[in-house]
């Protein structure tokens, strides 16, 4: 894989932590290959995944744990969130217990883990707006009180996914030096694609 | 010479049957239904390596890969057929059901006999079976070899005719933490398998798995199961044996508590497993340990999953031979070897995510078990059951402890928030 000339790259652990079915592996299998299944296989113990992103002409190489969400599994994520740049906490809107697992995450983090890590909570299954179980004004609030930073995704319609991503990678920068501060967030052309051409950066 | 076997495996307990796979085992081994057709030479179209093809695999799984993983599956089959005919050679010479004698058993279970009464057609018997299941049980014949070598056959036996009707009877109607697990993965559970993407199979399914966790509320379900079900289910064809050979699984073959709680087993194999590759792949295990790659990132799922997700089918049911003629530590056999075939490219790599493709990649094309289990047995060298156990013991303390410590962690933390 070439990278882009003169481009550093960081990389960066991020840990997906979120009920089952929350939709981890679908926001990853979104983010990474730009794909959905009706029917994604729930993950054991872990799936690593890797996905690189250019934000300004900065380059982010996420090494992409993606964790299993039953309860059982629990005893196995400090192994997956131990020295994380960032963490998403998934919840489903539709499911009012996720949510509430998704704060105990948050709380396990923030006790245990790096206070420096990047936590973002995703609110996913936002298509599912007849079913909503979760306000998004709550999950706002509480976000906020946390210092998460937070968005309502869909892994199935793509909403918000690849933003949740830069978004993270933005702040995992941010503290660095930034020579271009007008330039925005650059959007892969096509999601499938791993690096991020040069030339679709700081247009 | 199939069709014989055939109809005797059919005849097997017909009236308990619940559900059968509906592909017929001959068709499985003798055609191949490739959705698209390659040449079947290896040399001569360079360029047909690097095709990917979509085909169905020896148990009925699409599963992904280039001409060259069809035309060892086609090899595959053939050996798969060869050895069939070394099965019935030996059945014709001891008699037909001679693995269902009392023999010396490693996994020191069921069936066991003193060594006083130890005769030398019984040795023989031992040797010559573990030699056989070594190099692979014909699919036709695993539902029976693996009941009767796994235990699972004496299992049943202590335990009236009806119970596992009655136990799903029992279960019909209710719902419970482990029920509405099950309903949400059944979909989740190989779903590139036609018949498991069936209504028939996932009912099936579902039933297996609900019927085990009211047998073992301790256990209860766990995910994992599901793909270890699943699989059995395709092998031995009826319910009543897949339940059979999940309860001597969970109860018999595997480390304890494996799947129960907070997977307390499952920590302990990972640090046995993390010793083993330290004493059989040293300079693996000290490049990882620099690079701060824990072993258990993968491995877990090897060992949840008994490599269902990871190896190819029938090589993952070769393994499942073994495990259940000899026990868990062919586990370990397996997990090493897919190390230790990549050691010196292992050595070379620096990032975390590499380690992790390699080893992905070269489980999913494992697509000749011979050749692999033969690395895993003569290349990993000997370990012995005991060793094992008395690993496991040293083990136990320290995970318990650990354990014990986080939940101690996380429930002052409830207290404070
Ligand atoms: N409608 C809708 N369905 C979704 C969305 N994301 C995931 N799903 C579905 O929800 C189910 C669970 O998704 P997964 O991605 O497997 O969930 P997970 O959090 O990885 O689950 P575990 O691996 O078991 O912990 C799947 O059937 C998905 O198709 C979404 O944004 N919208
Ligand atoms: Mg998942």
């Amino acid at each position: 894989m070439a990278a882009n000339a003169g481009n550093k790259i960081r990389n960066a652990k991020l840990v997906l932590l979120g009920d089952v079915g929350a939709g981890k592996s679908s926001l990853v299998l979104r983010f990474v290959k730009g794909q959905f299944v009706e029917f994604q296989e729930s993950t054991i113990g872990a799936a690593f995944f890797s996905q690189t992103l250019a934000v300004n002409d900065e380059t982010v190489k996420f090494e992409i744990w993606d964790t299993a969400g039953q309860e059982r599994y629990h005893s196995l994520a400090p192994m997956y969130y131990r020295g994380a740049a960032a963490a998403i906490v998934v919840y489903d809107i539709t499911n009012p217990a996720s949510f509430t697992r998704a704060k105990k995450w948050v709380q396990e983090l923030q006790a245990q883990g790096n206070p420096s890590t990047v936590v973002a909570l995703a609110g996913n299954k936002a298509d599912l707006l007849e079913t909503r179980k979760v306000q998004i004004e709550e999950a706002k609030t509480y976000a906020q009180e946390n210092r998460l930073f937070f968005m309502e995704t869909s892994a199935k319609t793509a909403i918000n996914v690849n933003d949740i991503f830069y978004e993270i990678a933005k702040r995992l920068l941010q503290g660095q030096p930034a020579q271009n501060p007008q330039a925005g967030m650059v959007l892969t052309q096509r999601p499938n694609e791993r690096l991020v051409s040069a030339s679709s950066c700081c247009s | 010479m199939f069709s014989t076997q055939i109809r005797d495996v059919d005849d097997f307990n017909p009236r308990r049957r619940r559900t059968l796979w509906n592909t017929p085992a001959a068709s499985m081994l003798t055609t191949t239904t490739h959705t698209i057709r390659y040449p079947t030479s290896r040399k001569g179209h360079a360029s047909a390596h690097q095709l990917s093809a979509k085909f169905e695999d020896l148990y009925g799984f699409m599963v992904e890969g280039n001409v060259d993983d069809v035309n060892v599956l086609n090899d595959v089959r053939e050996k798969i057929r060869e050895q069939g005919r070394v099965w019935w050679a030996v059945e014709a010479s001891k008699g037909a059901n001679w693995y269902l004698q009392p023999r010396i058993s490693s996994n020191g279970g069921e069936g066991v006999i003193s060594v006083t009464s130890l005769k030398l057609s019984v040795l023989t018997n031992t040797i010559t079976l573990r030699r056989l299941i070594r190099k692979g049980v014909p699919p036709v014949l695993r539902p029976k070899v693996w009941l009767s070598v796994s235990g699972a056959a004496k299992k049943r036996s202590t335990v009236p005719e009806t119970y596992y009707d009655e136990l799903i009877r029992a279960t019909e109607g209710k719902t419970t933490p482990a029920t509405l697990q099950i309903d949400h993965d059944l979909p989740r559970t190989f779903p590139c398998h036609p018949w498991l993407n069936s209504e028939d199979g996932q009912a099936a399914l579902r039933r297996v798995l609900v019927g085990y966790s009211f047998r073992d509320s301790e256990v209860g379900y766990c995910q994992g199961l599901n793909y270890v079900a699943a699989l059995l289910l395709l092998v031995m064809k009826t319910e009543e044996d897949a339940f059979w050979m999940l309860a001597v699984l969970l109860e018999n073959v595997l480390v304890n508590d494996c799947y129960t709680d907070n997977l307390s087993g499952c920590h302990v194999e990972q640090r046995v497993f993390k010793d083993l590759l330290a004493k059989k792949c040293p300079r693996i295990a000290a490049h990882l340990e620099a690079m701060g790659f824990d072993v258990s990132l993968v491995a877990t799922e090897w060992f949840l999953c008994l490599f269902s997700k990871t190896l190819p089918s029938e090589t993952t049911l070769r393994v499942w031979d073994v495990l259940f003629n000899e026990g868990a530590k062919v586990l370990f056999h397996v997990a090493l070897a897919i190390f230790k075939m990549r050691e010196e490219d292992l050595l070379r790599i620096q990032h975390i995510g590499d380690v992790i493709d390699i080893l992905q990649t070269t489980a999913h094309h494992l697509y000749d078990p011979d050749e692999f289990l033969t690395f895993a047995f003569d290349k990993i060298g000997s370990m012995t059951t005991n060793t094992i156990t008395k690993e496991r013991k040293k083990q136990e303390t320290v995970v318990m402890a650990e354990l014990d410590q986080r939940i101690r962690r996380l429930s002052s933390l409830k207290m404070d928030g």
